[in-house]
């Protein structure tokens, strides 16, 4: 599981549909993408934190949904590269 | 002087009615603009992607735009609107998913959220943290569960009769989901989002 902060709560979790070696982790400290079945993490959408959840679209492979504790909702259409905030 | 009094009462109410700031109270049922909820655990999309269902300390809501806006959903006459911690839409089916809750259970609809069950048969404990569908399988859920039963808990009834598999991940389960990942000894992974960070198990045992 390397790449992820260590010791720090892992609050959500999503699997894309396609390759369910593709994982997302939401944590307070940002939202994680692995490609190896959580082998190894880099972080994605670098200005979102305070993560509670994360999910996958299972009928659009890499369209990723993020909310913040308090609700705040971003999408991303591209595997978490880009993200615009819903509300 | 009461007559004033009783008009800057009304006038005070009707300024805090108005400055207040949109949350997602139990009465609400209209739809509501994002960003008012009371701590969000978990999220998830249909089998379609069409609807996405957020779950909250204040309940479970449903959007049918992306997450623009949000419907709250009635889960429970007995039990208003649960702290939901969890949610676990059917794989193919978009009418068909579960919720857990922390102070009433497993709650499943068949109708995409419409109208709900309870499904705590075998559950010694109704604080369930996390809940994880089989995506080759979906008769097949495990349930995290805290407090009282602590552990892990399976079906493969969907949702008719629990029974206990083991004591689960260590540490507070946030989020548990079953990832088609074959371990090569005739099962797939549950991926476990916990205190202690991330973990994972076969779920075969």
């Amino acid at each position: 599981m390397g790449g992820l902060p260590a010791n720090r709560t892992v609050n959500g979790f999503a699997v894309d549909t396609d390759n369910p070696k593709v994982m997302y982790v939401a944590m307070r400290d940002g939202l994680f993408k692995s490609t190896d079945a959580g082998e190894t993490w880099k972080p994605v959408g670098k200005d979102l934190r305070n993560l509670a959840a994360v999910a996958v679209n299972p009928k659009r492979s890499g369209e990723v949904y993020v909310a913040t504790a308090d609700g705040v909702i971003f999408k991303s259409p591209d595997g978490g590269m880009t993200w615009k905030r819903q509300q | 002087m009461r007559q004033r009094l009783t008009v800057f009462t009304v006038l005070g109410a009707l300024a805090m009615l108005l400055t207040a700031p949109p949350t997602a109270s139990p009465a609400q049922e209209s739809p509501s603009k994002g960003g008012g909820f009371e701590h969000v655990h978990a999220l998830a999309a249909d089998a379609e992607g069409r609807r996405l269902f957020l779950g909250a300390h204040t309940g479970l809501f449903r959007s049918e735009d992306g997450g623009r806006s949000w419907r709250k959903v009635a889960l429970s006459a007995k039990h208003g609107h649960p702290d939901v911690m969890t949610i676990a839409p059917h794989p193919r089916d978009p009418l068909v998913l579960y919720v857990g809750t922390h102070e009433a259970g497993v709650f499943q609809s068949t109708d995409g959220g419409s109208t709900w069950k309870e499904a705590n048969n075998g559950l010694p404990g109704l604080d369930v943290h996390g809940l994880a569908i089989d995506p080759n399988a979906p008769q097949k859920l495990h349930a995290a569960v805290r407090e009282k039963g602590d552990g892990l808990y399976r079906t493969t009834d969907g949702g008719g009769k629990w029974v206990r598999v083991d004591d689960g991940p260590g540490g507070e389960v946030k989020v548990l989901t079953s990832v088609n990942i074959p371990t090569g000894m005739g099962g797939i992974y549950l991926y476990a989002g916990t205190a202690e960070g991330l973990q994972r198990n076969p779920d075969c045992f």
